[in-house]
């Protein structure tokens, strides 16, 4: 390897986690670990630094209690583990930067206490402005909020501290799973934007299960179906389009069992929002199943569009979306008719939700607030809110019957991200991540580019009760969207043995053209600042160029030469649902390459304008 | 027939047959690259197809009055007409394509 290029190989955090696991299970045997002086470790699966693994045996099986003591005793969380003789406890909601005490408790015997001393795992920042709510109503659940920027994935409790934290960026949605396990976006960047490998299956300490990954990768959304099978929103590489395709993968194999393009029961250029664009023309954001019509609803922000098709034959039933513009013929067969009072319709959406009535909710960004491009909001006149709508699809009609945010204006305006939960009638989450200030005033740009020019972030989560607001967080940055959940479940917790990572990787996109270059013989030049960091099943090569240049990355074999484009021109996007992986300075550039489709060993090369250079990188598949 | 042309050749040209218009800036890396897409384009149409390639930031006259807003842009124009537009760095097959279907 060169002196001017760095390489490094990572192992999946899948292993990384499992021999850490191992020599922490090898520890326990070693010592002589009781109830009275358990072996603790700290960060044990290494990416939830608020949480620990506490190890010790009993002479008999014994249920254990498990109390991680708040900074008053209603911000407690407990947990009590069923009977059994070696103890292997997560201990989760832990402070940061704060000596921690549990208690570790016999089942109706004494008492250990056990301190654990957490880092400042936010470095001097305070992660939240406010949190408005009591103990009485958000009880030992916490408000997880996912990234959409820079500001990692945390979780606050009902004195808005933060319980909870992950030190590498699983970005979009956060689910948790009937198993009481979390589903969220693997911190595996596999093209830029956002688009990431796929999914991971983690209990709260920081465990991966599985991971599953997607020949199209994974984005904004994913779904549990009441199998356990889940629909996951991705992409066709090898395609002009993006983010107009989802898949249901088996949970236990991670194979795709059957895919929905959304080409095929809509027409790309019709409705568009103001964010539109030729490649992402749909921009799904969210996808949900009805299992009372078989139907599945997808939101997208380029549309301005919640639709639904049938699951089975995958035909178009109905379109919720604001008419103007679209052929009659659509609007005939697919739309509905406004009824009832303050009716407004909703634009470039998110996170569409099904009732259990049958009724359509989503967060509506309401940016722009218009199909006329003459008739745009601004930014300091816009406002974003959480909506529902009655609809009766025989009649074709609908009716908004509840909204929450407009009265506040602009300062709970997200033009992107963000998302609403149901939680009972009358009982709703509206989460609002994506607000942006530039200069004090509400910004036109999204926070993702606003943070790039000195923009100040926000995110205002809400929490609405028959009317009354119970909860109000304010924290700094932008947050994809939040999830309110308890950090022990009455699954399993933490289970032993190692992770299993499934699907597959999807050969990555390569370019046809060569371009003729003079062989230099020579190393990529220092200034490019280059990497290479290996991973089993692909490469991530990161570098410097100036503006304008001619970059193509080479993967020369014995038998083939295959050719990745690296674009030194910045691309205005109208989307930016996840900014976590832009970089601040418009030189540097990831380029992500999967082995799926290589064979045999490859000299890494690159050409700059007319001139090819070395690495002295070489990878193998 | 690949050439950079001024607004003035441009004009001159574009009524006559198929066309296909590369806006282009000096500047931009993906541009560069199609250059060399459009070499082998041209090589599968030959006379057929006149390749126009403007430089951007050269001929703003030519820039507003076809709406080309970002670079590359190309435009399939037939006698003068727009038929086609792809923006962005396309591949050849992708290129040709569109070309055919407006043949």
């Amino acid at each position: 390897m060169s002196e001017q290029i760095t390489y490094k190989f990572t192992e999946h955090l899948i292993e990384q986690q499992y021999a850490a696991e191992q020599a922490m299970l090898a520890e326990l045997e070693a010592g002589n670990y009781t109830l009275d002086n358990p072996l603790v470790k700290y960060n044990a699966y290494l990416v939830n630094p608020l949480s620990a693994v506490v190890l010790f045996k009993t002479e008999e099986e014994t249920a254990i209690k498990v109390t991680v003591l708040g900074k008053t005793p209603q911000a407690n969380i407990y947990h009590t583990f069923p009977r059994a003789k070696t103890h292997v406890l997560p201990i989760v909601g832990l402070y940061s930067d704060y000596t921690n005490k549990v208690e570790i408790s016999a089942y109706q015997g004494r008492t250990t206490v056990v301190e654990i001393q957490t880092p400042d795992v936010y470095n001097g920042v305070k992660p939240v402005y406010s949190m408005e709510t009591t103990p009485e109503y958000l009880q030992d659940n916490i408000i997880l909020v996912s990234p959409a920027g820079e500001d990692l994935a945390s979780g606050f409790d009902y004195a808005g501290d933060a319980r909870w934290h992950m030190n590498v960026a699983c970005v979009f949605d956060v689910k948790r799973l009937k198993n009481g396990n979390l589903i969220m976006g693997s911190h595996r960047l596999i093209k830029m934007p956002y688009y990431m490998s796929g999914l991971y299956e983690i209990s709260p300490c920081g465990k991966i299960y599985k991971e599953y990954r997607l020949p199209g990768g994974y984005h904004h959304d994913e779904f549990e179906m009441e199998d356990g099978n889940l629909l996951v929103l991705t992409d066709d590489f090898q395609g002009d389009t993006v983010e107009d395709m989802c898949v249901l993968i088996d949970r236990n194999t991670g194979e795709i069992l059957k895919t929905w393009d959304y080409k095929k029961f809509l027409q790309p250029g019709l409705g568009k929002s103001g964010s539109w664009s030729d490649e992402d023309w749909f921009h799904n954001n969210a996808v949900w199943y009805d299992k009372n019509t078989n139907s599945l609803t997808f939101s997208g922000r380029h549309m301005d569009s919640m639709v639904n098709i049938d699951y089975d034959s995958g035909e178009l039933n109905w379109i919720i979306s604001d008419p103007t513009g679209w052929p009659q013929e659509w609007v005939d067969k697919y739309f509905f008719k406004p009824v009832g009072d303050d009716f407004e319709w909703q634009y470039e959406q998110h996170a569409c939700v099904i009732t259990p009535d049958g009724d359509v909710m989503c967060f509506d960004n309401h940016h722009y607030g218009s199909k006329n491009r003459d008739e745009y909001l601004s930014a300091k006149d816009s406002y974003s809110r959480g909506v529902r709508y009655k609809i009766n699809v025989k009649e074709r009609t609908i009716e908004q019957v509840w909204q929450y945010g407009k009265e506040r204006g602009a300062e709970f305006f997200s033009p992107y991200i963000c998302n609403v939960e149901y939680y009972n009638e009358g009982h709703y989450m509206i989460h609002s991540g994506g607000i942006a200030y530039m200069n004090g005033e509400p910004s036109e740009l999204l926070g993702a580019f606003a943070k790039q020019q000195g923009g100040d972030l926000r995110t205002i989560t809400v929490e609405i009760c028959n009317g009354k607001k119970e909860l109000e967080l304010q924290v700094p940055g932008n947050y994809y969207r939040a999830e309110k959940l308890k950090l022990y479940s009455d699954g399993i917790n933490l289970e032993l043995g190692k992770g299993q990572i499934l699907g597959k990787m999807g050969v990555t996109p390569t370019f046809d053209t060569d371009v003729p270059a003079e062989v230099t013989g020579q190393l990529l030049p220092e200034s490019c600042n280059a990497s290479v960091n290996e991973e089993f099943d692909r490469f991530t090569f990161k570098s410097r160029f100036e503006k304008g240049q001619l970059v193509m990355l080479l993967l020369e074999g014995e038998n083939e030469t295959r050719r990745y484009f690296i674009s030194t021109t910045a691309v205005p996007h109208l989307a930016m649902c996840c900014g976590t992986f832009l970089d601040s300075d418009e030189r540097n550039t990831r380029t992500m390459v999967n082995k799926a489709g290589l064979s045999g060993t490859y000299d890494v090369r690159v050409i700059i304008d007319d001139k090819k250079y070395e690495t002295g990188i070489r990878i193998t598949a | 027939m690949l050439k950079e042309v001024s607004s003035a050749e441009f004009k001159e040209t574009v009524n006559d047959g198929l066309v296909l218009a590369d806006f282009f800036s000096t500047t931009c890396g993906p541009c560069k690259m199609l250059s060399f897409v459009l070499n082998d384009v041209e090589k599968e149409f030959g006379d057929d197809l006149k390749i126009l390639k403007v430089d951007f930031d050269q001929n703003k006259d030519l820039t507003a009055e076809y709406g080309v807003t970002g670079y590359p842009t190309l435009i399939l124009l037939k006698e003068g007409s727009e038929v086609a537009r792809m923006q962005g760095l396309q591949q050849k097959p992708a290129i040709i394509k569109m070309i055919q279907e407006h043949k």
